[in-house]
């Protein structure tokens, strides 16, 4: 009678601690031990949540798309005003420019006093260069400006830009390079009548000429937009 | 003497438990109320050993047989989807009461003449 009570609690207590120890063990919150409502009823609140974590996404990547158009237009803009800004730059003269022209190299007469080389004849040569289409003009690398001046002063130098010029005066000038020449020298042209005075003046075309940029500040006073 | 081999089979049967390989989660539900059913057995044996009115040969098929039982009800309300197992419970928790009252009753009555015993001997 005893025994068999005590073998009962045998079995009752072996069966009743490995129930312990699977409950203990066991992840109650894990999928695999969750019973089919309270899947479901997970289930319902993933989606829940998947649905407004998925509207968010939506919102957030409608203002990306926004700001994106945005960007994009700004850069559009910014682009547009850097290449004006380097197209006025170049019109300006505020860039070295490059391409076909002449180079004109005067050499003063020697030991004559009359004819020694004065601003007005660079000033010739350069309104024939003009006529003849020059886009970029320089006179011993000083670059010919709309405002540039070409003076003498008192005879003995020459100021361009408000730098002095020695001889020999060394003429860049970019543009179609027979026309440019053509406009000096042959009948009437500058460059023979400087020559018929004694100066030597040597003309080369070539299919490079770099003109330098005007290194000062261009600024206006009186000019208002 | 009863008290020595409930104590002395819960040990064991805890050493053997604890030792025991893992049974997979499914089936602790199952297990769960087969230990219930073979509580109240285990009660109600007690109570009737306490009655002097034990049978092994009942001792032991209600051990078993209620906890198949227990076992086959609980399976039978998951294939209804009734919480079947909920009233098993219920009645083995009420009998393991009403035992363990029996057993009560049995032992405060035997103290408590034990001890008016002790006094008419000291009188």
């Amino acid at each position: 009678m005893i025994v068999t009570i005590g073998i009962a609690c045998l079995i009752l207590a072996c069966t009743m601690f490995m129930q312990f120890k699977i409950v203990n063990q066991t992840d109650i919150t894990s999928i695999e031990t969750m019973r089919e409502e309270e899947l479901r009823q997970e289930l319902a609140n993933w989606k829940q949540k998947y649905e407004e974590v998925d509207q968010q996404y939506e919102e957030v990547e409608e203002k990306i798309e926004e700001y994106k158009n945005k960007k994009q237009s700004d850069s559009e803009t910014a682009a547009l005003v850097k290449e004006e800004l380097e197209q006025s730059n170049l019109l300006l003269g505020k860039t070295d420019v490059e391409g076909e022209g002449i180079e004109i190299t005067i050499n003063e007469a020697p030991d004559n006093d009359f004819s020694i080389i004065k601003a007005s004849d660079l000033l010739s040569i350069v309104n024939s260069l003009r006529y003849a289409g020059a886009e970029a003009i320089s006179i011993n690398e000083e670059r010919i400006l709309t405002m540039t001046d070409i003076v003498d002063i008192n005879d003995t130098f020459i100021k361009v830009n408000g730098q002095r010029i020695l001889a020999p005066y060394v003429i860049k000038a970019i543009g179609n390079k027979s026309y440019l020449e053509s406009s000096l020298v042959g009948n009437g042209g500058y460059a023979d009548q400087l020559r018929n005075i004694g100066h030597d003046v040597k003309i080369t075309q070539m299919d490079k000429v770099l003109v330098k940029k005007y290194n000062g500040e261009i600024t206006y006073k009186y000019i208002s937009d | 003497m009863i008290f020595i081999a409930i104590i002395l089979g819960c040990i064991l049967g805890a050493i053997l438990g604890i030792n025991a390989p893992m049974i997979s989660y499914t089936y602790s539900s199952y297990l769960a109320i087969a230990v219930v059913a073979a509580l109240d057995t285990v009660f109600g044996g007690i109570a009737s050993v306490v009655n002097k009115k034990f049978d092994i040969k009942i001792f032991i098929s209600g051990f078993f047989g209620n906890a198949i039982l227990a076992i086959l009800l609980t399976m039978l309300g998951e294939k209804l989807n009734v919480d079947i197992y909920l009233a098993a419970i219920v009645v083995f928790v009420g009998r393991m009461f009403v035992n363990l009252g029996i057993i009560r009753r049995y032992y405060v009555e035997k103290w408590t003449s034990k001890f008016s015993k002790k006094k008419e001997k000291s009188k």
